[in-house]
């Protein structure tokens, strides 16, 4: 190819992209949409959801009334239990329970006070709604930690042992550290889990949307007879939405991530955003493939979702990889999503360079090449 | 309203589903297919934690006690390092989400009869798990205490063990799981996908009815006629709501089969509250048809409108209790929420009429206000 050749080839894909980016523009709605994905959605996701179980309601039957048992239901408060009152027959609880309106009622017996200072082993009862087991274990582990706590103090005050005495026992003291997020913020998890999924629905969805339109509208036929090749007209389509979505990304990192959630950015964002280009070229990819498979968006809409739910699941974003099943840990190495959370989290969280994540950044750029390419080649054969 | 009218819209809305295979296919395959891959890949179970070790003492006491993380199933060991320098890169690229610091002399004060302390690092990028995580840790810090003490209080007072650990931990707490004995988190999670699945799937079914007609200009036949806009929309929905209905049995199917979840409630009453909420989803994605222009808009929008209140405002996922008071109120605003109190309820609690009829009136409330909206932006006669 000589000079002249490489300037057109050049000029035409720039015209392409820019054909591409009028059309977008075109459509108020979608560009509306585009933009909530990237505030108000991540925002939402950030600021009000918490995974942790906090304020669960809870309610008491005291059969002991007596100063024990009062210490003990006042240790069942916020911020993980809601004290919600007394009630004084198991029929009342029964039914709390079964609408919902109350977690767990706990059940405190006659002479719990006078077995406790006589040194007597003794029980309370807890009873938990586990319909959704993740509440009936995290409410359940809760109220073992206060009993345990108020079990031990009590032991202690019988006892007289002050604190100085505590430490001439033979006990070991928990000192932890949670490192990267040292208060736990939901935020930053989620928000950032959120950016993540809506780059991952855009880019598979919008470049896709825009292929199979020149399908449905029969423009396909004239790029087809035009003296495009089949890379010139699908590289623009991906071009032109990787800039919006790069655009939304770097909105939704400097206006809402970093200044409402105070998210310390610990690494480079050069890097955060060479990978981020990359993770939606390799998005893209699956994209046209999908696009190259159907025939119109409604198509192409079923076989995004059916492709991007196991791509989110996979991702290690709901569920810890290491907790899955040894296939679906083999699955998640061609789940692309898999590499751009480990890389995005250790990127802006942990601080994490170049020599650490090389071999995620290696098995992005591979599932990107072979995703794209397969995509072209398709196309290719349908209307080269 | 004319019947014909109706029929003949949805007759030929039917064969117009028919002849796209795909699209057909794919409306049923596709809620089973999301059903399947979440309801296996889901698991808030925190379990095989990777973990390696810094043990400054080398001592047979301090063995037995990292035995303790080693053999527990939350836990899965990855090795031992000799500095703690060696734990930042181990951190950083997310090999080990967890590390224990065992000091110098630890045997040494524990035979002592004084009190030491380990350290333990925790990966805090994902909250939750860092807050699991941590409840493991003391729970078995909690327990090697406990064991100690009792030997201590029984070799230095010359109790018998009994007594020793009556008198070290006087107060247990028993807890009853209700609902879900043996908690199988596949029971909530398989019988709490019905509501997400049958959010997700009918509105990009419906969505696309409509303005797939605006798009191809084929609307302007419907403009002519002599149709209303009520006979329209209904014959619009009709084949939709019958895919959907049937899609409610298969996917029950599945939930008691292929889970093994059982099904304590009534099943008329549930069948005919999930028509209701499909009802519901499905006029979600026709009032989005009828307002947007273009098919890529309408179904960004719908993923807007069902994905995000499925997944964070459903209590599926995300305790609405831990929810700050106007998130709280925004999940009310769904009908998501509302749905998933009857599926738990019917399948779980054995629950119908009596105590469900709030939320079954809910979603019956917001099918009329959906059928209100789409008829009054309805219009034969388009602005431009």
């Amino acid at each position: 190819m000589n000079q002249h050749g490489f300037i057109l080839w050049w000029d035409r894909l720039l015209a392409m992209t820019l054909k591409e980016l009028k059309q977008l523009i075109r459509d108020p709605v979608l560009l509306l949409i585009i933009s909530y994905f990237f505030t108000v959605d991540v925002y939402m996701a950030g600021s009000g959801i918490n995974l942790n179980l906090r304020n669960a309601s809870v309610m008491v039957i005291d059969h002991d009334h007596s100063a024990a048992s009062r210490e003990l239901i006042y240790r069942f408060r916020q911020p993980y239990f809601d004290f919600k009152g007394e009630i004084f027959d198991t029929k009342t609880a029964e039914s709390l329970l079964d609408q919902g309106r109350i977690l767990a009622v706990l059940d405190i017996p006659e002479n719990f006070q006078r077995h406790l200072l006589q040194g007597q082993a003794t029980a309370v009862q807890f009873q938990v709604d586990s319909a959704n087991t993740v509440l009936g274990t995290l409410a359940t582990s809760y109220a073992t930690e206060i009993t345990a706590g108020f079990s031990q103090d009590f032991v202690a005050k019988r006892l007289g042992l002050g604190a100085e005495q505590m430490a001439s026992l033979p006990i070991i003291q928990n000192r932890y550290r949670v490192l990267y997020n040292p208060n736990q913020i939901d935020g930053w998890f989620m928000s950032i889990s959120e950016l993540l999924t809506v780059t991952t629905m855009l880019a598979m969805m919008l470049p896709a949307a825009a292929a199979v339109r020149e399908k449905e509208r029969g423009t396909i036929e004239q790029l087809a007879v035009s003296p495009l090749s089949s890379l010139q007209i699908l590289l623009p389509k991906v071009i032109s939405m990787g800039l919006v979505i790069l655009l939304g990304v770097a909105v939704s990192l400097f206006m809402i991530i970093i200044p409402v959630f105070d998210l310390p950015v610990k690494g480079s964002l050069g890097l955060f955003f060479t990978v981020t280009g990359l993770y939606v070229f390799t998005a893209s990819g699956i994209g046209l493939f999908v696009a190259t498979i159907s025939r119109s968006l409604a198509q192409v809409t079923m076989l995004v979702i059916l492709l991007m739910m196991p791509i989110l699941l996979l991702s290690g974003a709901w569920t810890p990889p290491e907790a899955m099943p040894q296939v679906m840990r083999w699955a998640m190495k061609i789940s692309p999503l898999y590499y751009f959370n480990e890389m995005s989290y250790a990127i802006l969280l942990k601080g994490a360079g170049v020599k650490i994540l090389w071999d995620s950044l290696l098995g992005l750029a591979l599932l990107g090449a072979v995703f794209f390419n397969f995509g072209v080649w398709r196309f290719r054969r349908q209307f080269g | 309203m004319n019947l014909t009218r109706v029929w003949a819209v949805t007759y030929k809305e039917w064969r117009e589903i028919l002849r796209d295979r795909l699209f057909f296919a794919m409306a049923f395959l596709l809620p089973v297919g999301i059903f399947m891959v979440l309801g296996y890949g889901i698991s808030f179970d925190v379990e095989k934690i990777p973990f390696a070790v810094l043990d400054l003492d080398r001592s047979a006491m301090s063995r037995d006690f990292l035995h303790r993380f080693m053999d527990s199933r939350y836990f899965d060991y990855q090795g031992h390092v000799t500095s703690e320098r060696e734990l930042d890169p181990l951190l950083a690229n997310s090999d080990i989400r967890f590390a224990i610091i065992i000091p110098p002399r630890f045997q040494e004060q524990l035979l002592a009869g004084q009190a030491t302390s380990v350290q333990s690092l925790i990966d805090g990028v994902f909250p939750y798990r860092a807050e699991v995580a941590k409840g493991y840790v003391s729970a078995i810090i909690a327990n090697f205490n406990a064991q100690s003490l009792v030997n201590h209080l029984a070799g230095t007072q010359g109790k018998s063990q009994e007594q020793a650990r009556a008198q070290v931990a006087p107060l247990r707490l028993e807890s009853r799981y209700l609902y879900n004995q043996a908690l199988r988190s596949q029971w909530s999670i398989s019988s709490g996908l019905m509501m997400l699945v049958l959010m997700v799937t009918p509105p990009f079914l419906t969505a696309l009815g409509v303005v797939r007609e605006k798009e191809n200009g084929s609307i302007y036949n419907i403009y002519a006629s002599t149709i209303s806009r009520s006979e329209f929309i209904l014959g619009k929905f009709l084949p939709y709501l019958l895919i959907s209905s049937l899609n409610i049995l298969i996917l029950w199917w599945v939930v008691m089969n292929v889970f093994g979840t059982p099904f304590k409630g009534h099943p008329f009453f549930y069948y005919a509250a999930s028509v209701i909420y499909v009802i519901c989803t499905a006029g979600v994605g026709l009032l989005i048809s009828l307002l947007v222009r273009t098919q890529v808009a309408a179904v960004m929008l719908t993923m807007v409108v069902s994905f995000v209140p499925a997944m964070l405002y459903s209590g599926l996922l995300v305790p609405i209790e831990s929810m700050a008071a106007a998130t709280q109120f925004e999940s009310h605003l769904f009908p998501t929420l509302y749905y998933l109190r009857i599926t738990w309820g019917s399948f779980l609690k054995g629950l119908g009429w009596e105590e469900l009829w709030f939320d079954v009136l809910a979603l019956m409330l917001y099918a009329v206000i959906l059928w209100i909206a789409g008829y009054m932006n309805f219009h034969k006669r388009p602005s431009t």
